[in-house]
Protein backbone atom coordinates (compact mmCIF):
# COMPACT_ATOMS: atom_id res chain seq x y z
CA UNK A 1 0.00 0.00 0.00
CA UNK A 2 1.30 3.44 -1.35
CA UNK A 3 -0.06 5.38 1.75
CA UNK A 4 1.15 3.09 4.55
CA UNK A 5 4.90 3.44 3.16
CA UNK A 6 4.77 6.63 2.67
CA UNK A 7 3.40 7.51 6.17
CA UNK A 8 6.01 5.29 7.61
CA UNK A 9 9.06 7.19 5.58
CA UNK A 10 7.80 10.25 6.71
CA UNK A 11 7.35 8.97 10.19
CA UNK A 12 10.98 8.08 9.97
CA UNK A 13 12.21 10.78 9.15
CA UNK A 14 10.50 12.50 12.28
CA UNK A 15 6.74 13.35 11.53
CA UNK A 16 4.06 13.05 14.24
CA UNK A 17 1.15 13.39 11.88
CA UNK A 18 2.64 10.50 9.66
CA UNK A 19 3.13 8.54 12.80
CA UNK A 20 -0.64 9.61 14.43
CA UNK A 21 -2.06 8.11 10.43
CA UNK A 22 -0.02 4.97 11.52
CA UNK A 23 -2.05 4.81 14.45
CA UNK A 24 -5.41 5.54 13.24
CA UNK A 25 -4.74 2.72 10.38
CA UNK A 26 -3.77 0.61 12.67
CA UNK A 27 -5.45 0.76 15.79
CA UNK A 28 -7.99 -1.52 15.10
CA UNK A 29 -5.79 -5.23 14.32
CA UNK A 30 -3.96 -4.23 16.74
CA UNK A 31 -6.35 -3.70 19.08
CA UNK A 32 -8.34 -6.86 18.07
CA UNK A 33 -5.12 -8.53 18.36
CA UNK A 34 -4.53 -8.18 21.85
CA UNK A 35 -8.07 -8.26 23.05
CA UNK A 36 -8.26 -11.77 21.99
CA UNK A 37 -4.53 -12.34 23.16
CA UNK A 38 -5.39 -10.94 26.37
CA UNK A 39 -9.22 -11.19 26.76
CA UNK A 40 -10.16 -8.03 28.16
CA UNK A 41 -10.80 -4.77 26.84
CA UNK A 42 -8.74 -2.85 29.81
CA UNK A 43 -5.99 -5.09 28.96
CA UNK A 44 -6.07 -4.65 25.24
CA UNK A 45 -6.09 -1.04 24.88
CA UNK A 46 -2.96 -1.02 27.83
CA UNK A 47 -1.54 -3.61 25.49
CA UNK A 48 -2.31 -1.56 21.98
CA UNK A 49 -1.13 1.77 22.96
CA UNK A 50 2.21 -0.02 24.63
CA UNK A 51 2.55 -1.79 21.21
CA UNK A 52 2.59 1.75 19.55
CA UNK A 53 4.82 3.43 21.67
CA UNK A 54 7.08 0.27 20.97
CA UNK A 55 6.41 0.68 17.07
CA UNK A 56 7.63 4.77 17.78
CA UNK A 57 10.55 3.93 19.64
CA UNK A 58 11.93 1.16 17.31
CA UNK A 59 10.52 2.65 13.83
CA UNK A 60 14.21 3.58 13.44
CA UNK A 61 14.73 -0.83 12.82
CA UNK A 62 12.10 -1.32 10.75
CA UNK A 63 13.28 -2.75 7.27
CA UNK A 64 10.68 -0.96 4.28
CA UNK A 65 11.64 -4.62 2.56
CA UNK A 66 9.42 -6.09 4.87
CA UNK A 67 5.42 -5.22 4.96
CA UNK A 68 5.38 -2.85 7.92
CA UNK A 69 1.82 -4.15 9.20
CA UNK A 70 3.93 -8.32 9.60
CA UNK A 71 6.43 -6.23 11.41
CA UNK A 72 4.09 -3.51 13.62
CA UNK A 73 1.14 -7.42 14.13
CA UNK A 74 4.46 -8.73 14.87
CA UNK A 75 5.40 -6.95 17.52
CA UNK A 76 2.09 -6.93 19.23
CA UNK A 77 1.94 -10.74 18.82
CA UNK A 78 4.87 -10.93 20.30
CA UNK A 79 4.20 -8.73 23.66
CA UNK A 80 0.90 -9.96 24.10
CA UNK A 81 2.83 -13.78 23.90
CA UNK A 82 5.10 -11.86 26.75
CA UNK A 83 2.62 -10.87 28.66
CA UNK A 84 0.73 -13.29 28.92
CA UNK A 85 3.76 -15.62 29.92
CA UNK A 86 4.59 -12.67 32.85
CA UNK A 87 1.44 -12.81 34.12
CA UNK A 88 -0.16 -16.08 33.17
CA UNK A 89 -3.36 -13.96 33.07
CA UNK A 90 -5.78 -16.77 31.16
CA UNK A 91 -8.70 -16.33 33.27
CA UNK A 92 -11.62 -14.39 31.63
CA UNK A 93 -14.03 -11.91 33.75
CA UNK A 94 -17.39 -12.85 32.67
CA UNK A 95 -17.99 -8.52 33.68
CA UNK A 96 -16.27 -7.75 30.50
CA UNK A 97 -17.71 -9.74 28.08
CA UNK A 98 -20.86 -7.50 26.68
CA UNK A 99 -18.11 -4.22 26.33
CA UNK A 100 -17.67 -6.01 22.93
CA UNK A 101 -19.51 -8.55 21.98
CA UNK A 102 -23.40 -6.81 22.20
CA UNK A 103 -25.51 -8.71 19.82
CA UNK A 104 -26.36 -6.05 16.58
CA UNK A 105 -30.45 -4.91 17.97
CA UNK A 106 -30.87 -3.79 14.40
CA UNK A 107 -30.03 -6.99 12.65
CA UNK A 108 -33.01 -8.10 10.49
CA UNK A 109 -33.08 -11.76 12.56
CA UNK A 110 -32.37 -10.77 16.37
CA UNK A 111 -33.02 -14.47 17.10
CA UNK A 112 -30.57 -15.45 14.83
CA UNK A 113 -28.09 -12.46 16.03
CA UNK A 114 -28.72 -13.44 19.43
CA UNK A 115 -27.62 -17.01 18.79
CA UNK A 116 -24.56 -15.53 16.88
CA UNK A 117 -23.36 -13.00 19.42
CA UNK A 118 -23.82 -16.02 21.70
CA UNK A 119 -21.73 -18.08 19.36
CA UNK A 120 -19.07 -15.36 19.87
CA UNK A 121 -18.66 -15.09 23.42
CA UNK A 122 -18.13 -18.46 23.48
CA UNK A 123 -15.42 -18.41 21.41
CA UNK A 124 -13.71 -15.80 22.37
CA UNK A 125 -13.84 -17.41 26.40
CA UNK A 126 -12.54 -20.84 24.83
CA UNK A 127 -9.72 -18.97 22.79
CA UNK A 128 -8.27 -17.90 26.25
CA UNK A 129 -7.98 -21.35 26.97
CA UNK A 130 -5.47 -22.30 23.98
CA UNK A 131 -1.81 -21.76 24.53
CA UNK A 132 -0.79 -17.97 23.58
CA UNK A 133 1.05 -18.67 20.45
CA UNK A 134 -1.79 -20.74 19.25
CA UNK A 135 -4.29 -17.83 20.35
CA UNK A 136 -1.99 -15.45 18.17
CA UNK A 137 -1.95 -17.96 14.80
CA UNK A 138 -5.67 -18.23 15.17
CA UNK A 139 -6.53 -14.42 15.56
CA UNK A 140 -4.38 -13.82 12.87
CA UNK A 141 -5.80 -16.29 10.99
CA UNK A 142 -9.52 -15.46 11.41
CA UNK A 143 -9.40 -11.87 12.60
CA UNK A 144 -6.41 -10.69 10.65
CA UNK A 145 -6.73 -12.29 7.45
CA UNK A 146 -3.57 -13.36 7.38
CA UNK A 147 -2.10 -16.18 5.12
CA UNK A 148 0.05 -18.90 6.76
CA UNK A 149 3.06 -17.46 5.49
CA UNK A 150 2.35 -13.98 6.58
CA UNK A 151 1.51 -15.92 10.12
CA UNK A 152 4.51 -17.92 10.20
CA UNK A 153 6.62 -14.02 9.25
CA UNK A 154 4.55 -12.36 12.17
CA UNK A 155 5.21 -15.32 14.92
CA UNK A 156 8.51 -16.15 13.76
CA UNK A 157 7.67 -19.69 13.24
CA UNK A 158 8.09 -21.64 9.82
CA UNK A 159 4.46 -21.82 7.58
CA UNK A 160 4.47 -25.83 8.90
CA UNK A 161 4.61 -25.14 12.51
CA UNK A 162 1.39 -22.89 11.41
CA UNK A 163 -0.52 -24.92 9.99
CA UNK A 164 0.10 -28.02 12.34
CA UNK A 165 -0.56 -24.97 14.90
CA UNK A 166 -3.85 -23.90 13.61
CA UNK A 167 -4.85 -27.94 13.29
CA UNK A 168 -3.94 -28.48 16.82
CA UNK A 169 -5.83 -24.70 18.14
CA UNK A 170 -9.13 -25.57 15.74
CA UNK A 171 -8.97 -29.61 17.34
CA UNK A 172 -8.53 -28.40 20.98
CA UNK A 173 -11.71 -25.73 20.24
CA UNK A 174 -13.87 -28.52 18.87
CA UNK A 175 -12.88 -30.37 21.60
CA UNK A 176 -13.70 -28.20 24.47
CA UNK A 177 -16.57 -27.14 22.15
CA UNK A 178 -18.19 -30.48 21.97
CA UNK A 179 -17.62 -31.08 25.63
CA UNK A 180 -19.43 -28.10 26.45
CA UNK A 181 -22.27 -28.53 24.35
CA UNK A 182 -22.37 -32.14 26.25
CA UNK A 183 -22.37 -30.35 29.81
CA UNK A 184 -25.57 -27.64 28.53
CA UNK A 185 -27.44 -31.14 26.99
CA UNK A 186 -27.21 -32.30 30.35
CA UNK A 187 -28.08 -28.85 32.42
CA UNK A 188 -31.20 -28.94 29.58
CA UNK A 189 -32.50 -32.31 30.58
CA UNK A 190 -32.01 -32.18 34.42
CA UNK A 191 -34.10 -28.51 34.50
CA UNK A 192 -36.39 -30.34 32.09
CA UNK A 193 -35.79 -26.87 29.64
CA UNK A 194 -38.10 -27.27 26.71
CA UNK A 195 -35.32 -25.75 24.62
CA UNK A 196 -33.82 -28.91 23.44
CA UNK B 1 -15.81 -43.71 14.26
CA UNK B 2 -13.70 -42.61 11.13
CA UNK B 3 -13.54 -39.15 10.50
CA UNK B 4 -11.52 -38.92 7.37
CA UNK B 5 -11.61 -37.26 5.07
CA UNK B 6 -14.10 -34.98 6.50
CA UNK B 7 -11.99 -33.98 9.65
CA UNK B 8 -9.19 -32.98 7.12
CA UNK B 9 -11.30 -30.98 4.70
CA UNK B 10 -12.82 -29.01 7.72
CA UNK B 11 -9.59 -28.35 9.29
CA UNK B 12 -7.71 -27.56 5.54
CA UNK B 13 -10.87 -25.41 4.83
CA UNK B 14 -10.72 -27.25 1.67
CA UNK B 15 -13.43 -25.39 -1.05
CA UNK B 16 -15.87 -28.19 -1.54
CA UNK B 17 -17.78 -29.97 -4.37
CA UNK B 18 -21.44 -30.89 -4.66
CA UNK B 19 -21.04 -34.64 -3.68
CA UNK B 20 -18.12 -33.59 -0.78
CA UNK B 21 -20.51 -31.20 0.66
CA UNK B 22 -23.27 -33.64 0.70
CA UNK B 23 -21.18 -37.01 1.98
CA UNK B 24 -20.03 -33.60 5.10
CA UNK B 25 -23.65 -33.42 5.73
CA UNK B 26 -24.48 -36.94 6.01
CA UNK B 27 -21.03 -37.26 8.14
CA UNK B 28 -21.88 -34.36 10.33
CA UNK B 29 -25.34 -35.67 11.29
CA UNK B 30 -23.99 -38.50 13.31
CA UNK B 31 -20.46 -37.40 13.90
CA UNK B 32 -20.59 -34.64 17.16
CA UNK B 33 -16.85 -34.56 17.01
CA UNK B 34 -16.79 -33.14 13.32
CA UNK B 35 -19.78 -31.30 13.90
CA UNK B 36 -18.31 -29.54 17.18
CA UNK B 37 -15.34 -28.45 14.53
CA UNK B 38 -17.76 -27.39 12.05
CA UNK B 39 -19.57 -24.78 14.41
CA UNK B 40 -15.66 -23.85 15.68
CA UNK B 41 -14.88 -23.46 12.16
CA UNK B 42 -18.55 -21.10 11.72
CA UNK B 43 -17.94 -19.50 15.09
CA UNK B 44 -14.43 -18.44 13.73
CA UNK B 45 -15.53 -17.19 10.40
CA UNK B 46 -18.21 -14.68 11.45
CA UNK B 47 -16.16 -13.84 14.81
CA UNK B 48 -16.16 -9.82 14.47
CA UNK B 49 -13.17 -7.47 14.30
CA UNK B 50 -12.92 -6.03 17.99
CA UNK B 51 -12.45 -2.13 18.28
CA UNK B 52 -11.23 0.07 20.43
CA UNK B 53 -12.93 2.89 21.73
CA UNK B 54 -13.35 6.22 20.02
CA UNK B 55 -10.11 8.75 20.73
CA UNK B 56 -7.73 5.92 20.31
CA UNK B 57 -5.11 8.16 18.76
CA UNK B 58 -5.45 10.74 20.87
CA UNK B 59 -5.44 8.73 24.27
CA UNK B 60 -1.64 6.98 22.46
CA UNK B 61 -1.01 11.32 21.82
CA UNK B 62 -1.24 11.48 25.64
CA UNK B 63 0.58 8.72 26.44
CA UNK B 64 3.59 9.19 24.34
CA UNK B 65 3.95 12.74 25.77
CA UNK B 66 4.17 11.29 29.45
CA UNK B 67 6.55 8.94 28.25
CA UNK B 68 8.48 11.53 27.08
CA UNK B 69 8.38 13.96 29.90
CA UNK B 70 9.70 10.59 31.86
CA UNK B 71 12.09 9.75 29.54
CA UNK B 72 13.69 13.93 30.19
CA UNK B 73 13.50 13.27 33.97
CA UNK B 74 15.05 10.09 33.93
CA UNK B 75 17.93 11.64 31.71
CA UNK B 76 18.05 14.58 33.88
CA UNK B 77 18.27 13.32 37.02
CA UNK B 78 21.12 10.02 35.28
CA UNK B 79 23.03 13.95 33.84
CA UNK B 80 22.94 15.15 37.41
CA UNK B 81 24.06 11.93 39.26
CA UNK B 82 26.86 11.57 36.77
CA UNK B 83 27.97 15.15 37.10
CA UNK B 84 28.03 15.03 40.85
CA UNK B 85 29.89 11.61 40.57
CA UNK B 86 32.46 12.88 38.31
CA UNK B 87 33.20 15.71 40.72
CA UNK B 88 33.28 13.98 43.71
CA UNK B 89 36.13 11.84 42.08
CA UNK B 90 37.88 14.43 40.79
CA UNK B 91 37.87 16.25 44.39
CA UNK B 92 38.61 12.59 45.80
CA UNK B 93 42.16 12.50 43.20
CA UNK B 94 43.00 16.22 43.42
CA UNK B 95 42.52 16.47 47.22
CA UNK B 96 46.59 16.02 48.12
CA UNK B 97 47.27 18.55 45.49
CA UNK B 98 45.06 21.22 46.69
CA UNK B 99 45.80 20.14 50.46
CA UNK B 100 49.34 21.23 49.70
CA UNK B 101 48.79 24.36 47.51
CA UNK B 102 46.87 25.15 50.65
CA UNK B 103 49.78 24.73 53.03
CA UNK B 104 52.74 26.07 50.32
CA UNK B 105 51.22 27.75 47.10
CA UNK B 106 55.04 29.04 45.99
CA UNK B 107 56.63 24.92 46.25
CA UNK B 108 53.21 23.73 44.26
CA UNK B 109 53.99 26.50 41.53
CA UNK B 110 57.94 25.40 41.46
CA UNK B 111 57.25 21.95 41.42
CA UNK B 112 54.57 22.25 38.37
CA UNK B 113 56.46 24.72 36.24
CA UNK B 114 59.70 21.78 36.54
CA UNK B 115 57.40 19.34 35.67
CA UNK B 116 56.16 21.28 32.91
CA UNK B 117 59.66 22.20 31.29
CA UNK B 118 60.82 18.55 31.77
CA UNK B 119 58.04 17.05 29.59
CA UNK B 120 58.74 20.05 26.74
CA UNK B 121 62.01 18.78 26.78
CA UNK B 122 61.04 15.29 26.32
CA UNK B 123 58.59 16.01 23.82
CA UNK B 124 61.18 17.74 21.55
CA UNK B 125 63.44 15.05 21.92
CA UNK B 126 60.65 12.23 21.06
CA UNK B 127 59.71 14.25 17.90
CA UNK B 128 63.71 14.77 16.58
CA UNK B 129 63.82 11.01 17.13
CA UNK B 130 60.39 10.91 15.12
CA UNK B 131 61.85 12.71 12.14
CA UNK B 132 64.83 11.03 12.20
CA UNK B 133 62.80 7.61 11.99
CA UNK B 134 60.42 8.74 8.91
CA UNK B 135 64.06 10.36 7.20
CA UNK B 136 65.77 6.54 7.50
CA UNK B 137 62.34 4.16 7.56
CA UNK B 138 61.01 4.65 3.79
CA UNK B 139 64.60 3.14 2.39
CA UNK B 140 64.12 0.25 4.38
CA UNK B 141 60.68 -0.60 3.64
CA UNK B 142 59.81 -2.13 0.09
CA UNK B 143 56.85 -0.50 -2.29
CA UNK B 144 54.42 -3.48 -1.59
CA UNK B 145 54.82 -3.27 2.04
CA UNK B 146 53.64 0.14 2.14
CA UNK B 147 51.09 -0.89 -0.90
CA UNK B 148 49.84 -3.52 1.69
CA UNK B 149 49.77 -0.59 4.87
CA UNK B 150 48.20 1.39 2.77
CA UNK B 151 45.44 -1.39 1.39
CA UNK B 152 45.04 -2.86 5.37
CA UNK B 153 44.21 0.97 6.75
CA UNK B 154 41.85 1.75 3.79
CA UNK B 155 39.76 -1.12 4.63
CA UNK B 156 39.72 -0.48 8.42
CA UNK B 157 38.74 2.96 7.51
CA UNK B 158 35.71 1.57 5.03
CA UNK B 159 35.29 -0.96 8.15
CA UNK B 160 34.77 1.44 10.56
CA UNK B 161 32.45 4.11 8.50
CA UNK B 162 30.37 1.08 7.98
CA UNK B 163 30.42 0.38 11.74
CA UNK B 164 29.27 3.69 12.52
CA UNK B 165 26.63 3.99 9.74
CA UNK B 166 25.42 0.42 10.84
CA UNK B 167 24.85 1.11 14.51
CA UNK B 168 24.94 5.05 15.21
CA UNK B 169 21.66 5.73 13.65
CA UNK B 170 19.64 8.22 15.94
CA UNK B 171 15.73 7.42 16.05
CA UNK B 172 14.18 10.12 14.26
CA UNK B 173 11.52 12.42 16.10
CA UNK B 174 12.44 10.63 19.08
Amino acid sequence: MIDEQTWVSQAQAGSEEAFTQIVEHFQRPVYNLCYRMLGEPEAAEDASQEVFLRVYRNLWRYNPERPFGTWLMSIAAHYCIDRLRRKKMTLFSMDEEDAIELPDRNAPDPEHEAIRSEQRQRLHRLLQSLDPIDRAALTLRYWNDCSEAEIAETLSLTVSAVKSRLHRARRALGKTWQEQEHQNHAERIAYGSPAI
Amino acid sequence: MDHRPFEDWLLEDKPLNKEERFALQEHLRNCTSCTALSEVNLALRGARVASPAAGFADRFQVRLAAERKARRIRQGVGFTFLALGALGILLWVSWPLLAATAQSPSGVISDLLMYLSRLFLNLRAFGQALSVIWDVLPSFIPSYVWAIIFAAFSGLGLLWVASLRKFTRIPQGA
